[in-house]
């Protein structure tokens, strides 16, 4: 690992030197021309790093670059981020920027904002240094999220660490040579019972900052005021759909720590939007349904609802409205009506929509999901098709060439190709075994499944064979019924589903952190739950996400589920409703019975074989209109599955231990 | 069912050693080697007696794959006991005891009771790590050490129960304070039949969680 020598900070004594000699003061001259108001109100800024960028996309264009600082109150430390404004001008005086106009708008660039974040907060932060691009640290929180990569473009991540040791304690884990404990105490002993209760580890005066200091000049953020608004805000009327809207708006308000002028702005669109069909979906043709016999009670229900003392039990409140009821699954003869007659699908959107609703019929899968897989485009004709076949079946042979010419003795000197294959060996006879389509010693289809996976681990060497992989694949092949077929449709839902299975887990993050949020909008008080509950990590739904509820139905609920996500009709998020809306399923008992976050896992995992799929889905469709926009601007871009917007390498430069 | 206590298990080791195969030979007596890779965790329950005294193990079985550390990492806090295994088949899954052993000193209880598991000792023409060296390896490390198969289930119920035995002997011996659950035990009403202790030992109506 000669990247970790290169970069080492706390070997290095002469760079710890020339920071006691004062170079932060460099910084710190930098930051008194610039942030004069938060030297007036105590703070100081002891570290100022611009240039700092959040990639939230592939997309060049889409990079966000801000200003990091570290600043200093009293004796605690805080770290914001803070975008520059819509036109990059650091950004660009980098020689870095595709484009003038970013095509972030400015409210996601005000999602992505670190305002304010005490260390005491933080539980480590990780260091990559790869050889090639630039260096970027991922800051992990006491709850185990943490935020998107923050990208150095002039370099400063040994400064910035420097600087973080000097006023809190700093290690590095004996584990991961690039990672770095916050307040992590020296004595294993003191650590182990520190690491079961580190928020209370640091002195109650560390706690919250007053946030004035940090609204600073470049952001028209004020956190405080917005969140000071919550008591009058609230409307008291009687209209529960009005209500509701409000609300949502009001939690969002919180989650996305708007300015307040984008929220009265937001205000003033809600009355009409949020539940008579979102203006930005008009593909939504019919606006969910209120049920009338519903309405009466809910009205009254409404009417007690106080967010800020809510009663669990009473706040059931988006189960008002309801999903379309699901449909019979498209047959053989509709499916016909959406080809022309060169076998284009003209109007994929309606398709789409069908499919949405009610799923496919068993025997037009094998057709119908190499087109929501992305493998066949939905404008190709019958003959391009089966040119493509053709040509696909043919690379995925050369591609499969590549290890099956790798001989024994080739072998013996590659131990990654060795590690990897023994891996997806023992994985494959671990997976769905209780198929039939798999079961028995020798089975035929487990050994296609091992091919497959190595020929993508060779396809996508980066990205390589994860865990989880097999699951995803297993039912592809079951409704494929051909090798290279399933290769390539499991390469295309890769493209999406491939960040669950960086190394760093990052996707994974991302969709948890975007979960947070939507449970914070969709169901306020079992968020407050969960964060009192100290489950706010939501790492009980990491397999839900990981692999799309593989484990948590049958063969047959699974492939409808996964029909349904991979329409991306209303959503390309729905998954994360579906979460949702499990969850709020479950609310009564995960709060009434108060578990804890090792109840609540446990519960979780057992649901598995007993959720109820088109019910679900119902409730998810509901969730995901009534969140609407605010939904939507919950999950940040680039959260998966959305695809990559632009080719280039997709997955991070990979540790060592990749199999 | 009643308990007198119940203790928190984990499971821990590389991918493939055979965690869950152990926990379903010691929940359910048999040896599937074929049912599905852990993703996350699973849970498995059994009741066993020491000194008379019913003891409710709640074991996690967790994940092994190096990328999902970041997530099994949180199941360790309040374990009271915890498996730690390789695969005596396997050179490299006993290399990386040393880095498990960092993780659970790091999120796990200091208390907790580590026993190590050479697991597939049937498969005893194919091994590649010696008993001396998990014993030597188990001396200087504190732990307890044994052989074990989970196909053909030898030491399977000795590893669980003896671990046990060894919590029960250091709750007698006034190691841990029972009240606190962060010890990964809770303190039933022993052999008397109804339910179970609450969480915090206060609303015993909500007790159906552990079953
Ligand atoms: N011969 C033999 N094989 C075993 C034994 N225990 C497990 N195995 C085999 O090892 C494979 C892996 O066992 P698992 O129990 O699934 O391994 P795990 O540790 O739970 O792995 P992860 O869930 O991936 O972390 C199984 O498919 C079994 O065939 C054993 O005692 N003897
Ligand atoms: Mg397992």
């Amino acid at each position: 690992m000669h990247e970790t020598e290169l970069n080492d900070l706390s070997d290095d004594a002469d760079y710890a030197a020339s920071i006691q000699q004062g170079s932060p003061s460099n910084s710190r001259g930098d930051s008194s021309r610039r942030s004069g108001p938060i030297e007036l109100s105590g703070a100081e800024v002891v570290y100022v790093k611009d240039n700092v960028a959040i990639h939230p996309t592939q997309y060049a264009s889409e990079r966000i670059s801000g200003r990091l600082r570290l600043i200093k109150q009293a004796t605690s430390l805080f770290m914001t981020w803070i975008p520059y404004k819509a036109n990059p001008r650091g950004y660009e005086s980098t020689g870095l920027g595709q484009s003038s106009q970013s095509r972030i708008p400015e409210r996601d660039r005000n999602l992505y904002t670190i305002r304010a974040v005490s260390f005491t907060e933080i539980r480590s932060i990780r260091r990559h240094t790869p050889p090639l691009g630039w260096q970027y640290i991922i800051v992990v929180l006491q709850t185990g999220l943490a935020f998107p990569p923050l990208y150095f473009y002039n370099g400063g991540v040994r400064e910035f660490l420097a600087t973080i040791k000097q006023h809190v304690p700093l290690v590095r884990s004996a584990d991961d040579a690039n990672v770095f404990l916050v307040n992590d105490l020296q004595d294993p002993l003191q650590r182990s019972l520190s690491s079961l209760e580190l928020p209370r580890v640091v002195p109650v005066s560390n706690g919250t900052p007053p946030l004035s200091p940090f609204s600073t000049d470049e952001n028209h953020g004020s956190i405080n005021e917005t969140v000071n608004d919550w008591g009058h805000a609230r409307l008291r009327v009687h209209d529960p759909a009005r209500d509701i809207s409000i609300q949502v708006l009001e939690k969002f308000s919180l989650v996305t720590k708007f300015a307040r002028d984008t929220t009265s702005h937001l205000f003033g669109e809600v009355h009409n939007d949020v539940f008579s069909g979102n203006v930005r979906r008009p593909q939504i043709q019919s606006a969910p349904v209120i049920r009338d016999n519903e309405r009466s009670d809910t009205k009254q229900e409404s009417v007690d609802f106080v967010p800020v003392t809510p009663d669990p039990f009473e706040v059931d409140k988006i189960s008002l409205v309801w999903g379309k009821p699901r449909q019979p699954p498209l047959r053989f003869d509709e499916w016909t009506i959406f080809l022309d007659s060169e076998g284009r699908i003209t109007d994929s959107d309606s398709l789409r929509k069908r499919i949405f609703y009610g799923g496919v019929e068993h025997d037009l899968r094998k057709e119908v999901w190499k087109f929501l897989l992305g493998f066949h485009a939905y404008d190709s004709t019958y003959a391009e098709r089966e040119y493509l076949a053709v040509t696909k079946k043919l690379e995925y042979e050369t591609v499969k060439c590549q290890w099956k010419s790798i001989s024994a003795e080739q072998a013996k000197r590659f131990t990654k190709f060795r590690e990897r294959r023994g891996l997806i060996e023992k994985d494959v006879v671990r997976t769905d075994r209780s198929v039939s389509f798999y079961d028995g010693d020798d089975n035929p289809n487990v050994a296609i499944l091992h091919d497959i996976l190595l020929t993508y681990s060779f396809y996508n060497f980066d990205l390589g064979y994860c865990q989880g992989m097999s699951d995803l694949l297993a039912p592809i092949l079951f409704v494929m019924r051909d090798e290279a077929e399933s290769f390539w449709c499991f390469v295309a839902l890769m493209e999406r589903l491939g960040p669950n299975f960086n190394r760093d887990q990052n996707g994974m993050h991302s969709q948890l952190f975007a979960l947070s949020k939507l449970v914070e909008i969709l169901d306020s008080p079992l968020h407050n739950y969960f964060k009192q509950a100290d489950c706010l990590n939501y790492f009980f739904c990491f397999r839900w996400i990981l692999i799309q509820f593989k484990r948590e139905f049958s063969y047959d609920l699974i492939m409808r589920m996964w029909e349904v996500l991979w329409t991306y009709y209303l959503s390309e998020h729905f998954h994360l409703y579906v979460c949702v809306a499990i969850l709020k399923r479950y609310r009564k008992k995960i709060i009434g019975e108060q578990m804890d976050f090792d109840t609540l896992l446990k519960f979780i995992n057992e649901l598995s074989g007993s959720i109820e799929l088109d019910g679900i889905l119902r409730d998810a469709e509901a969730l995901c209109i009534c969140a609407g926009e605010n939904g939507a601007a919950c999950i940040p871009p680039g959260t998966p599955p959305s695809l990559p917007l632009e080719t280039g390498s997709t997955y991070s430069h990979q540790e060592d231990e990749v199999l | 069912m009643s308990y007198a206590y119940l203790f928190k298990y984990i499971i821990i080791g590389d991918t493939g050693v055979g965690k869950s195969c152990l926990l379903l030979q010691f929940t359910d007596k048999r040896f599937q080697p074929v049912h599905d890779l852990t993703i996350g965790v699973e849970f498995g329950a059994r009741m066993i007696t020491i000194d008379n005294k019913p003891i409710k193990l709640q074991i996690w079985d967790t994940a092994g794959q190096e990328s999902f550390r970041s997530i099994t990492r949180s199941y360790y806090r309040g374990a009271a006991g915890a498996l730690l295994v390789y695969d005596i088949t396997r050179r490299e899954t006993f290399n990386h005891l040393a880095s498990w052993l960092e993780d659970a000193r790091q999120h796990a209880n200091a208390n907790m009771t580590i026993m190590l598991i050479g697991n597939k000792c049937d498969l005893a023409h194919r091994r590649a790590v010696s008993t001396e060296e998990g014993e030597q390896f188990a001396k200087e490390h504190g732990l307890i050490f044994m052989e074990a198969s989970a196909k053909t289930a030898q030491n399977v119920e000795e590893a669980f129960i003896s671990t046990a035995a060894t919590i029960y002997k250091k709750i007698q011996e006034g190691v841990f304070d029972v009240s606190n659950e962060s010890y990964g035990i809770k303190v039933g009403y022993g052999g008397i039949p109804g339910p179970s202790v609450g969480r915090d030992g206060s609303s015993s109506q909500a007790g159906g969680c552990c079953s």
